[in-house]
Formats: C-alpha cells, structure tokens, sequence
C-alpha cells in the first residue's frame, strides 16, 4: 500500500498556489493524530493531467476566479467519478466573492450543483466529532473578514458518497502555517483536515 | 521385604551418614582455623605473609576432616560391619542378622532366622544412633561458623582477602620501616548499600560511600600522637605501648584531610566520600505541557525510577493553582505512593492515572504534575528526587488560542467604505423622516450628513495624493472644516477637475519625464490607478451637494455610486504573489513522538561548570607543590591538592591521584604528573596576537 500523499491540484486560471504551507501543516497533522502512512512532503498535480487520478484526495484554493480549461473540466469530472475527492476551499473569506462565484459556476458545469452538506454528515464524525458542524475559522471571526460564519459546507456527491467538498471557511488561511507553530496553539485547528482526509480514503 | 534387603538399605542409609558427618566435620575445621586467624588478627594483628596462610591453612583442615571421617569409618563398605554395628544396637536379634550375612547358612535355618528377624523392630535404635553420631559434628560445625559471623567482619575479611599491607604486630620492615605512621584502614560500608567490608593497608586514600564506618588502626612511631578530621579532632584509642592505637569516624560529606600528627613524624590521608545520589526521576507520561480546553477526561501518568543503590519509595504528586491577579489558592495531592519493598531495586517503573473530573477544576486553574522517589539511604538520607514538572492549564472562557494573531491592516478604504454605508443609512432614514419634519430641520440635519461626507471625501482623497507622492495633499484636514494655511484652504475647495490636474502635477513630480508610470493610452497615471476612488470621490462631491441644499433623496443616488466604486477600489487592491512555493518535509517521526529519546536529556539539571579561576588557583599551586616539596611532602601536597579538585576537575585529581600512588610506591610520577598538568591547563589554544603566515619575513 503507498503512502497518501496531500495533493495540490494546479489550474491553469487563479492562484492556485495561495496556501503553500498547507500540504506539510496537514501532513504533520495526519502523522499526529493517525497512524496512517503519510509522506513528509505534498506534491502538486495539474487538474487537467492524469497524474491527478494517482491521487485519492487533492486540494484546490485560491483568491481569484477560476476559469477551467476543458481538459480540466473533463479531467475533474471523471476523477470524481471514479472516485476521487476534491476539496476546494475559498481563500476569500468574503461573501460572494470572485473566487466564490467563478469556481461554483465551474464546478457546476463540470459536476452539477453543491448542495447543502448537513453538519450530521459522516464526515464531521468519522475521525473528531464536530458536533457543530465545520470549525469556524478565525478568519471569519477577526474583524477584517466577513463577520459572517458559513454555518454549512456544500458537496457534490457520487453514490452517497461526497466527491467534492466545497468550503467558504478559509481554511487555506487557517491552516497555512508551518507546522511547528503549531505547539503554539492551545487546540489545533488543522484536526478538521484528518477528518477530510480520513473520509476521503475510507469512503 | 526379607532380612537381607533390610540390611541392604540399613547400610545405605549409614553410608549416608558417614558423608554427612565427614562434611560437617570438613566445615567445622575449615572454621575453626579462618576463625583462629580472625581472633588473631582482630586481637593482635597478624602480618600479611600469616594472613595470607589462612585460606590454604583452612583449606587442608577442611581436607583432613574429610578424610580423617571417611577413614575412621571405612567398616561401612562392608555388610556383616553392619550387621554387627545392628547386632551391637539391638541385642534381641540374637545374632540372626550376623547368621544370615553367613554365606554357609541355608534350609530351615534361614527361615527360622528370618521369622526372628521379622519379629524385631530394629529400625528406631537404628536410627537414635545416626542421629547421635551426627550430632556432634552438626554442634561443631554450627559452633565454628557463629564465632566467625561475631568476630570483626574487617578482620574476617583481611583473613579472608589477604592484601599487601602493613605489619602492625611485628616491627616495621620494608617501606613500613622508613614511615613514622603505618595505618591500616577498615572501611564498614552502610548496610543499605549491600557492599562487602573492605580493609585498606596503609592508603594514602580512603574512598568509600557517604556514611562508612571507617576504623583506622594506627601504629605511631612516637609517644604522643593526635588525629584531625578537616578541623575536628578525633579521639585516638590505645597507648603506644600497646603498640597499635585505633580511631573511628563515619566517611562525611566532603573531602577533607586526616592529618596525623605524631612525635615526630606527620601524615595526612585523604578522605574522599563516595556520595549516595538522589534517585533519578523521568516523568514519561504526560510528555509535554498542555491546555485543555475542558477539564475532564484522565491523564495517564508514567515515570522511570532509577537509583545506584536501591529505591524505597516512588509517589506523584499534583499541585493546583486556583485564583488571579493576587488571589490564588492551593491545593496538593500525593497519587499511587509505593513502598518498594522486598529485594533492593534500582530501578522501577510507575504508571498511574490522574482523573480530572475528581479534581473538580475550574477555568483558569493550573495542575503542576511531578514524579518524586526516595532512596534506601538510612545513613545519610534518604536522597529524594523530583522530575521535571509538567503544567496543565485549563483555559478561561472566552480565551483566546495562545497564540497572538496579527491580522494585516484592512485596506485603507475599508473604513471609507463602513463609513459611507453608514451615510447611506442615515441619508435613508433622513429621507423615510422627511413627511414628518419641517423644512428646515430636513435641511439642517441633511448639512450635517454633508458635513460628515466632505469629511469623508477629503480621506479619499488623502488616499489617492498619499500613493503618488509623500505628502497628503488633496483635501487635507484635521477636523470637520478646519484648514491650517492658504493652500490648504484653497485645495478644501478644489473642484474634481482641479484635483486631477493637481494629481497628474504630483505623478509627473514623483515619477520622472523619462520614466512615466504604465497607463492606458488614453488615462493619466492618476486616473489609471485610482479609478475606483475618483469615481468615488466625483459621486461624494455630488452627493454633498445635494445634501448641502437638503436633498437627500437626490444625494443618494450619488452616496450608493460612491460605494460600489469603493467596493471596486478593495477588489482591485489585492495583490497575490505567485512563484514556486516552499517546500516544507515533515518530520514524521517527530510528530508521531517516535524519535531516538537515548540523547533526551529529559529535564535533568546540569551542574554549573567550575569557574576559570579556580582552575588557574589548582594550577597555580601545583606549581608550587612541584618547584617546593619532594617526599612525603609533595605526597601530602598533592593529595591536599586532589581533595580540593575532587567534584569540579575530576580528570586532575585522577591524574593526581596516580602521581601520589607512584611517589608512594618510590617509581617514575613523571607521567601522571604530566597527565595532571595537562588536565588543570585546558587545552592548547592559539594565541590571537601570533602573525598571520604571510606576514613573517
């Protein structure tokens, strides 16, 4: 069995590389808490590539909007089909923002609608139970964002199984830390991610 | 079973005890000559070349008994001996079992022998006569062995373990001859230890454990002689005429000197303690400090025990801190305390488990956790040690993660955004108002609502000026209608197409003729860059118009453009830098706590290091001790030097202590000497005020 490895999907439009100190904060974070194999380092794939079906789970963030080519767009829709798990997260922490709008249009057009994920899902209990649903992230708390909390995720599933999961949260802000710092939190805000991830791989 | 099988085991049984008295006879001698030579050691003393003829003297006794035993009793081997020896213990066999042992009895005799033998009980005299014919043996050798455990277990054991020493009975010889004092040491060690008595003739040194009994027997060559521990003196038992004086004094906590000082004649000895050390504590469990979040749960608790004697007892102990500012109240708890009985143990492990729900904690509390062991040191102690301590805190409500996170400053325009929103707001309400005020309450609430949106303008326009150039320009104000000169007071009133040419003035001023800013073929720099603002800055203008004639249902048209052109403005700020981002590797085996913890210091203190001077003082007094004294002189100056290393250097009172072995035993102490000078000096280093190479002639 290979090791997982946290995978940063690459698009031709935006700033895909917006967070780079998430793959290793995440990694840190799965070696902490599971004994799943993991590698020390993320690796980057492009969403229009094949390579991108190597991968079960891949990260997708930005500011900007995202315009998918079409080899991305039939790329991702059939990574999604054969069972892959994309977790796009809003590096804005604004309401409606560009990011927001451009990349739910793609993924619609790509996969179909987000729907609303209920925060009884599976995938706020199959590791650490958020019994609220997703964490809130300081940056929608601290003043200069929002000052609005996104009470739910949305996801597009396959089979009742989610294959996209899509975020407003900013947690690429949140967890784009290196990960020593992270002792210097009194709770660990990347523990979402394992749940993420361990959904990812076991579903 | 017949006559004849009776006698076979009979015999066997005497053959048995025929070995177990030869045995205990063996031991009663071999006893009996270690114990004559321990009395005589203990009451007289008795020369090393006599001592060192105990153990073989004992061991041919031990032989001899053995044989002596085996050969009085040689008549076993053969069976009609042993009838006879039954016939002679039990006179109603009548001879029969001698008869039967006849190799000519047959027929009807033998059977009527038989019955006679089957009719007698035999077995019980029998066995009164063994037992009898052991016994004194066993006495004796029982005997022998209680006096060697009374006897002194020093002289038991200079008997037992002859060394080299001093004659203290017959006249000095040797190097003996040529000293004043002869000593002869007999070091106790303290029972908790588990160590052997030792004795030590004629040391120069004394090490032993914190707390030994160290007996020292002393013949002086004068009549007068006085012993000093350090400052203290110490009672000297005996006369000269007896020939042999004795003192005693338990090894103490520090090196010191004992001097002898005799008519004539001096010596000194070093005393040097071996201390017992505290037990080393490792707190495992919980391995790092930590906050929780809620006070609940259980904490496991694990701590490595070890000690160089033995452990007597290990417990966890818990303090907790309540309060704030300068009201704090405390409470303590002692968790799975352990008596480590039964065999000596150096080290123990201990695991228990904290319940936090039973400690009823409250936010903002702090529990301290320590591990803590005491020794079996009953000497000098017990030695008590502590780990290092480990803090949970439990968080207060509403606290923030411990981390302090600085969030950028908003954009510049953001509070200009709030602000003009809010103007909105009021502008609207103003407006919802107006059927129900008069005319010239409309109108002075709306000059208000004026005021504060050329207030507003005049920061746009500060923004715009402030990026061109050094110096806000524009509309600069520092309060609702004041203006501090002329110019100011000319530029408050500047029209939008006056504030452009002013701001295309500025751009040329700070970018160059030769280097324009990049713009569109048909905008200026200024407009380029602050579109968004201008066109902001051109609604608020008009909005403040109408606000200033009391229309604000006409004003708010131009207040909602100036807010989405703003909107525009912080969507166009934003600036994202792409490139190759960095690549962090995680250490795993870090993160899963799973690294080497061979090197893991654990928390444990290390002792300062000695100070340069001190040094500099040892070297400077070996010198002295080597360039002023020979003999038995610079002997005791270098041992008064080692005492005074001991601890801080110890590789220079190693050194030390070999010179003083090899003075004493008259060879070569070049070499050792050599090796102390070395070790007080430091390593070699190069001197900074030497010339480069390329500087030499």
């Amino acid at each position: 069995m290979s090791r997982f490895v946290f995978a940063t999907a690459r698009y031709e439009s935006g700033d895909w590389d917006s967070a780079p100190l998430v793959p290793a904060n995440i990694a840190d974070t799965i070696a902490r808490y599971t004994s799943i194999e993991v590698a020390p380092s993320g690796a980057i794939v492009p969403l229009g590539s094949p390579d991108l079906f190597r991968y079960p789970f891949a990260f997708f963030t930005g500011h900007l909007p995202v315009r998918f080519t079409d080899a991305e767009r039939a790329n991702l829709a059939a990574y999604v089909e054969r069972g892959g798990f994309l977790f796009v997260d809003d590096h804005n922490h604004d309401v409606d923002g560009q990011f927001h709008r451009t990349a739910t249009e793609e993924l619609h057009r790509a996969l179909g609608p987000l729907r609303r994920l209920p925060n009884t899902h599976a995938l706020y209990s199959c590791f650490f139970t958020f019994e609220e649903g997703p964490p809130t992230t300081s940056h929608e708390l601290n003043g200069w964002g929002d000052n609005l909390v996104h009470r739910y995720l949305n996801a597009v599933e396959r089979d009742g199984r989610v294959g996209v999961l899509y975020s407003n949260k900013d947690y690429s802000s949140e967890w784009n830390y290196h990960p020593q710092s992270k002792r210097l939190f009194a709770v660990d805000n990347t523990r979402f991610a394992v749940n993420v991830i361990v959904y990812a791989l076991t579903r | 079973m017949n006559a004849r099988e009776r006698l076979r085991r009979a015999r066997a049984v005497l053959i048995a005890g025929v070995v177990v008295r030869a045995v205990l006879g063996a031991v009663a001698a071999g006893a009996a000559v270690l114990g004559l030579f321990a009395a005589l050691e203990a009451g007289i003393g008795l020369p090393a070349t006599v001592r060192t003829l105990a153990l073989p003297l004992a061991g041919l006794a031990t032989l001899a008994a053995l044989a002596w035993v085996a050969w009085r009793s040689r008549a076993v081997r053969s069976r009609e001996a042993v009838a006879l020896w039954v016939e002679a213990r039990v006179p109603s066999l009548r001879y029969a079992l001698v008869t039967l042992e006849d190799a000519r009895t047959a027929g009807a005799a033998v059977e009527a022998l038989e019955a006679r033998v089957e009719g007698t009980a035999w077995r019980r005299p029998v066995s009164r006569a063994l037992a009898r014919a052991l016994a004194g043996p066993a006495a004796l050798a029982a005997g022998t062995i209680v006096v060697l455990a009374l006897l002194p277990p020093a002289a038991v054991a200079r008997v037992g373990r002859p060394r080299e020493g001093a004659d203290l009975a017959g006249p000095p010889r040797g190097r003996a001859a040529r000293a004043p004092i002869v000593i002869s040491v007999a070091v106790t060690p303290p029972a908790y230890t588990g160590e052997r008595p030792f004795t030590l003739d004629d040391p120069a040194l004394v090490a032993a454990v914190t707390g030994s009994r160290v007996a020292i027997a002393v013949r002086g060559a004068g009549a007068r002689l006085a012993a000093r521990l350090g400052d203290s003196g110490l009672a000297v038992e005996g006369t000269a005429g007896g020939a042999r004086r004795t003192l005693t004094f338990a090894m103490p906590a520090r090196p010191v000197a004992l001097r002898f000082l005799a008519d004539p004649g001096e010596r000194i000895v070093a005393i040097e303690p071996r201390p017992d050390s505290a037990p080393t504590v490792t707190l495992t469990l919980p391995e790092r400090d930590s906050v929780l979040r809620a006070a609940g749960g259980v904490v496991p608790l694990a701590a490595e025990v070890t000690d160089d004697y033995g452990l007597a007892a290990a417990w966890f102990e818990f303090i907790i801190s309540s309060g704030e500012r300068e009201s704090f109240t405390f409470r303590s708890g002692v968790l799975a305390r352990a008596a480590l009985d039964g065999a000596p143990s150096r080290r123990a492990d201990r695991r228990t488990t904290l319940s936090l729900d039973s400690l009823r904690l409250r936010p903002g509390d702090v529990i301290h956790l320590r591990a803590v062991a005491t020794d079996r040191n009953d000497a000098t102690g017990p030695g008590r040690g502590v780990s290092a301590t480990r803090t949970f805190r439990v968080a207060r409500a509403g606290e923030y993660d411990s981390i302090a996170v600085e969030g950028l400053p908003p954009f510049e325009g953001d509070t200009a955004a709030i602000s003009q929103r809010m103007l909105i707001m009021l502008a609207e309400a103003l407006e919802r108002r107006r059927p129900r005020l008069a005319r010239d309450v409309t109108v002075r609430e709306a000059r208000d609502l004026g005021r504060d949106q050329a207030r507003l303008r005049r920061r746009v326009s500060d923004i715009i000026f402030a990026r061109l150039g050094d110096e806000p320009s524009g509309e600069h104000a520092h309060a609702p209608g004041e203006v501090h000169d002329e110019d100011e007071a000319r530029r408050a009133n500047l029209t939008p197409e006056q504030l452009l040419a002013a701001a295309d003035s500025a751009t040329t001023l700070a970018a160059g003729a030769e280097r324009p800013l990049d713009f569109a073929a048909d905008e200026t720099p200024v407009v380029a860059i602050n579109r968004p603002l201008l066109e902001a800055y051109n609604a608020m203008w008009e909005a403040g118009r109408w606000l200033e004639i009391g229309e604000p249902d006409d004003a708010l048209p131009h207040m909602r453009a100036a807010l989405a052109a703003i909107q525009r403005a912080r969507q166009a700020e934003r600036l994202y830098l792409r490139g190759r981002p960095p690549t962090v590797v995680v250490d795993l085996a870090a993160a899963r706590l799973a690294g080497d913890r061979s090197r893991a210091r654990g928390g444990r203190r290390e002792p300062r290091g000695a100070p340069a001077w001190h040094r500099a003082r040892l070297a400077a007094r070996l010198d002295a001790a080597l360039g002023a004294a020979s003999g038995t002189a610079l002997v005791d100056s270098l041992l008064l030097l080692r005492l005074d290393a001991l601890g801080r250097w110890p590789a220079f009172a190693a050194a030390l202590g070999r010179a003083v072995a090899d003075l004493r035993a008259g060879r070569d102490a070049t070499f050792a000497l050599v090796r102390a000078r070395e070790a007080v000096a430091g390593e070699s280093r190069a001197s900074p005020g030497l010339p480069a190479w390329e500087m030499l002639p």
